[in-house]
């Protein structure tokens, strides 16, 4: 049982971080230390293609994303549908359309949510130590201030669920493709990325 | 009446076939012996010492089977401010402990501790592959009164945000098999019976601003050497320094089965050296005052020996394994099984010009009825339905049988020549005639009068306790552990459970569901954090097919609405028509959690089949709420509410009130087994027990102690013993009462030290145990010359 749930837990963790963001590698730290910069506060505005088994055409979403070191992951869906996901430090659930918040997990029930939290934010804070304890991580420079980074799961477990996670980017995170099991992909591109030093008001509210 | 030395026939060839036969017996004995020791095993696990449920045979398997599981886990808790110091400590412990083996001697050295197979059970893609053709019939409550009655616009919502956000990791199936996501909810319900989680390839938990590792271990060997050497509690003090020195202020919490197991070794064998060693030593001291010479020791020592060896060897034929408390307090056996030899020699010593064979046959009728009532004594400890104390009735039975046999059989030929008086022998033989003696005068029934009111008196006031906790008596430092170790990882209670019977397993399971629905009442309300139960694993067949009828009514309705909304042309996934059997799942690997709450069939009286589960519960928040917990089972059929502490309590009440008759009973029988023995002067054997008895409960109820099965049954052992000496000394008031009063005095000296070593014990019940027979003994040894029938004459010693 605590093997299931740890590789649910793992599996669940990795995936929303991924999803989230991500970031950097081992070899190439220093490479990524130099051209991605990381700030506190992190939004801007995201395309997402997925592409699912069953489905005949790729689901396409956007919407804006606000991103706090300590406090959480805001995902904000406008397109084709109104819908919220906040990730905190002690839960996960997401807003409807009208305002009301169902819960999918919290701390209290799930511990493991605190764990999935602390992988965002380790991810954020490109702490690569964390990473490369879960993915095997390759990257490549790409021209003058690109790189690629490649995550490779090393639990097999994981690997059940997510094949590949591959970063793009230069000062900033550009695109995050996750290759999942059973042929499903997901890409993501950010765009219009602008950080700051610390949330206003109305934009720590939202983690609440 | 009783016989003058030497008066009697006696058949030489009949008592030289006895002593052969006895030594081709004990041959036998010795033999096993050497078997037992070389490979000696002792039963520690204090549950085997509770009886068996007297009414549902399920409820005792369903206690045995939730103690075998956990019999050698052990869970190390390593705590600290934060995560990166708590992992530091746990690889400083791991490094420690890990490497502990069980005996350094040894060319290629045991491990003491591996890695636990609890952790890797069963693997993720197993479980999801065995449970995905039946996805569509698990659901937990939330999720089916969600499906009940949310309405099928805003479901079809969810679907569509879902699909909407990031990932598909949420997902443990098909979009078409699961549209919903409901499915990885059901299997976070199932890993919710801890509250441990996977973190950097470890198990973790935060709790009180602390960063805890768990660890779970297993011992290599589940049982216990009585060499006294505790190598678990030595690896983790190890463990405990290790993680000390590399992170000051960790905090290391250990606890499991075999700690307690090793914990009752050590101790047992500090006990059993203590009272086993002490009595002999003070045996052989009382035989070395009286009888000088070096014969008379050794026969004792002989005789204490073949004893207790043949008590050993029978209670580990009879009952497989030998209890450690058995030891315990068969080492006590030592002072009451000597009084037979100190009897023969003291007599010898008496009557110098009587041949040894004469003078035991003399002896034989008395030595023959303070044997029977020894023998009834220590059998009723084997009254009460508790295994232990029957171990231990058994061993005392023979071990005293044994000696006396062998007193009988062989003393008469290996003892030759005579005993000489030695000083001290001498000066408690006068002692006798110069010992006061009670006449029928007034102011004797005005003494027994004010004795009868203090005693009276004092017994009013003493008060009951039959709380299980005397049986317990692990380190208090070992139990908080354990108890911490408890909550923080929210363990299920193995105290305290259900037990659910019906007449097929699917009616097991749903008599269960019955009482999950006024279960979920008090999780709702918070009194209960949940509960495990088989069927979360697998549900009844009827809740399956309810809950299959729900899914596909409304994940149909969802799916065709998303087709509609995003112009796509999805079916619903197919899941299998055949229920998910229990049968089925007990065969396969995702069975690893949950199996150990199947009992399967039970033995019952009548042609019915039977069959049985458990459904243990998590997180009480306190022990008050448990009553109302305990009535959900009020009114469910075949549902049963177990509580160890409280029914073994209550068990233990009602034995003491049933053995407090049966000694009031047994007063009477002894009684009259005396009288047609001695006539009209039996009462005068029988008073010193019974004044003893009475003034025990008085002293006991002076001194605070609460009165408990044990007492009553140290009562009904002292009115075994304490009647020997009565006996003995009527036996031979006309003979040569100065040789009977030595062998009182001895045997009483003796049978006293080993109770009261006894006393000592670090267990609650055999301390009463002991406490009250050291009274009790006191006082028969003080009073049994007053009741002597008329004093003797300094003359007729020699």
């Amino acid at each position: 049982m605590l093997k299931i749930a740890r590789a649910f837990v793992l599996a669940l963790s990795s995936l929303l971080a991924m999803a989230s963001f991500a970031l950097p590698d081992a070899e190439a730290t220093r490479l990524l230390h130099e051209r991605l910069k990381v700030a506190p506060v992190l939004q801007g505005a995201f395309e997402q293609t997925k592409t699912l088994a069953g489905f005949k055409n790729p689901l396409v979403s956007r919407g804006e994303f606000l991103v706090a070191r300590g406090q959480g992951v805001w995902w904000h869906t406008q397109q084709p549908f109104e819908s919220t996901l906040v990730v905190t430090r002690t839960r996960l659930f997401t807003r409807n359309a009208d305002g009301s918040a169902s819960s999918l997990m919290d701390a209290q029930a799930e511990p493991g949510v605190r764990q999935v939290n602390e992988l965002v934010f380790s991810l954020l804070a490109a702490d690569l130590d964390v990473l490369a304890d879960k993915f095997t991580l390759a990257a490549q420079a790409v021209g003058a201030n690109g790189w690629t980074l490649t995550l490779t799961p090393r639990d097999p477990d994981i690997a059940k669920f997510l094949v590949r996670a591959v970063l793009t980017g230069e000062h900033d995170v550009q695109t995050v493709r996750l290759e999942q099991a059973r042929g499903d992909t997901t890409l993501i591109r950010f765009s219009r990325q602008a950080s700051s030093a610390a949330l206003t008001p109305e934009e720590s509210a939202r983690f609440r | 009446m009783s016989a003058t030395p030497g008066s009697l026939p006696v058949s030489r060839l009949r008592w030289q076939v006895a002593a052969w036969l006895w030594l081709a017996f004990c041959c036998v004995v010795a033999v096993h012996q050497w078997t037992f020791w070389h490979d000696a095993r002792f039963d520690t696990d204090v549950m085997a010492l509770l009886p068996q449920d007297e009414q549902a045979p399920e409820v005792g398997i369903a206690t045995r089977q939730l103690a075998d599981q956990v019999t050698r886990q052990v869970v190390v808790m390593v705590g600290a401010p934060d995560w990166a110091a708590a992992q530091k400590a746990a690889d400083a412990w791991e490094r420690a402990a890990m490497s502990s083996v069980w005996d350094h001697t040894l060319v290629t050295p045991h491990p003491l501790f591996k890695p636990s197979a609890l952790a890797g059970a069963g693997s993720l893609r197993d479980s999801l592959a065995f449970y995905a053709p039946y996805r569509d019939r698990l659901l937990t409550p939330a999720q089916r009164a969600l499906l009940e009655h949310a309405a099928p616009a805003s479901l079809m919502q969810s679907a569509l945000a879902a699909l909407a956000q990031p990932g598909s990791g949420l997902r443990l199936a098909d979009w078409n098999a699961d549209p919903l996501g409901l499915w990885p909810q059901w299997w976070l319900a199932r890993a919710s019976d801890t509250r441990a989680r996977p973190r950097d390839g470890r198990l973790a938990l935060s709790d009180g601003g602390r960063e805890w590792v768990v660890l779970l271990e297993e011992t290599t060997s589940g049982a216990f050497s009585m060499n006294g050497d505790a190598p678990l509690a030595a690896a983790l003090a190890d463990g405990r320094a290790a993680a000390l020195s590399a992170v000051p202020g960790a905090v290391v919490v250990a606890g499991g089965v075999p700690l307690f197991a090793e914990s009752a070794a050590s101790r047992a064998h500090r006990e059993v050296d203590t009272i086993g060693w002490g009595s002999i030593a003070g045996v052989l001291v009382l035989v070395f005052f009286a009888f000088g010479s070096l014969r008379p020791r050794l026969l004792m020592a002989a005789s204490l020996l073949v004893g207790m060896a043949t008590a050993l060897s029978v209670t580990a034929w009879v009952f497989g394994q030998v209890h450690l408390l058995t030891t315990v307090f068969g080492a006590s056996l030592i002072g009451c099984a000597e009084d037979y030899g100190l009897y023969y020699f003291a007599s010898r010593q008496g009557a110098p010009g009587v041949a040894p064979l004469p003078m035991m046959r003399s002896l034989l009728p008395g030595l023959a009825l303070a044997l029977l009532t020894s023998v009834l004594g220590y059998a009723a400890l084997g009254l009460p339905p508790f295994p232990g104390l029957r171990q231990m009735a058994l061993f005392a039975v023979v071990g005293i049988t044994a000696t006396f046999a062998t007193t009988v059989c062989w003393f008469p030929w290996i003892d030759r020549g005579t005993v000489r008086p030695t000083a001290f022998s001498k000066w408690i033989g006068e002692s006798f005639a110069r010992y006061p003696r009670l006449g029928t005068t007034r102011g004797a029934w005005l003494a027994h009068a004010v004795l009868a009111v203090a005693c009276g008196a004092g017994i009013a006031c003493l008060h009951v306790n039959d709380d299980l906790r005397q049986l317990q008596s692990s380190p208090p430092a070992l139990v908080e552990a354990q108890r911490e170790i408890g909550r923080l990882l929210g363990l299920a209670s193995p105290g305290q459970f259900f037990v659910v019977r019906g007449t097929s397993a699917d009616d097991v399971l749903q008599r269960e569901e019955a009482l999950k629905t006024r279960l979920d009442v008090h999780v709702a309300s918070g009194e209960l954090a949940g509960y495990r139960a088989l069927s979360d694993w697998v549900p009844s067949l009827a809740r399956q097919a309810s809950d299959a009828a729900l899914t596909k009514r409304v994940e149909d309705g969802v799916i065709a609405g998303v087709d509609q909304v995003l112009g796509e042309t999805q079916q619903r996934a197919r899941f299998d028509a055949a229920p998910l059997t229990l049968e089925h799942w007990l065969a396969s690997p995702a069975s690893t959690a949950g199996k150990a709450l199947w009992i399967g069939a039970v033995p019952r009286g009548d042609d019915v089949a039977a069959f049985a589960s458990i459904v243990m519960l998590r997180g009480v928040r306190d022990l008050a709420a448990l009553p109302g917990i305990a009535r959900s089972a009020d009114g469910l059929p075949g549902v049963r509410w177990v509580d160890q502490v409280q029914s073994v309590s209550a068990l233990l009440g009602r034995y003491r009130h049933t053995m407090g008759l049966l000694l009031a009973a047994g007063h009477a029988a002894v009684l009259l087994t005396l009288t047609l023995r001695y006539g009209r002067r039996a009462w005068r054997a029988w008073m010193p027990t019974a004044v003893a008895t009475m003034g025990t409960l008085a002293l006991l109820a002076l001194f605070g102690q609460p009165l408990q099965l044990f007492n009553v049954l140290a009562l009904a052992l002292l009115l075994g013993i304490g009647i020997d000496y009565g006996i003995f000394l009527l036996e031979r008031e006309n003979a040569d009462a100065g040789s009977a009063w030595l062998a009182v005095v001895l045997g009483a000296a003796g049978t006293w030290l080993s109770f009261g070593l006894l006393a000592l014990s670090s267990t609650p019940a055999l301390r009463s145990f002991g406490l009250t027979l050291l009274l009790g003994i006191l006082i028969v040894w003080f009073v049994a010359p007053v009741y002597r029938s008329r004093a003797v004459p300094l003359l007729e010693k020699q």
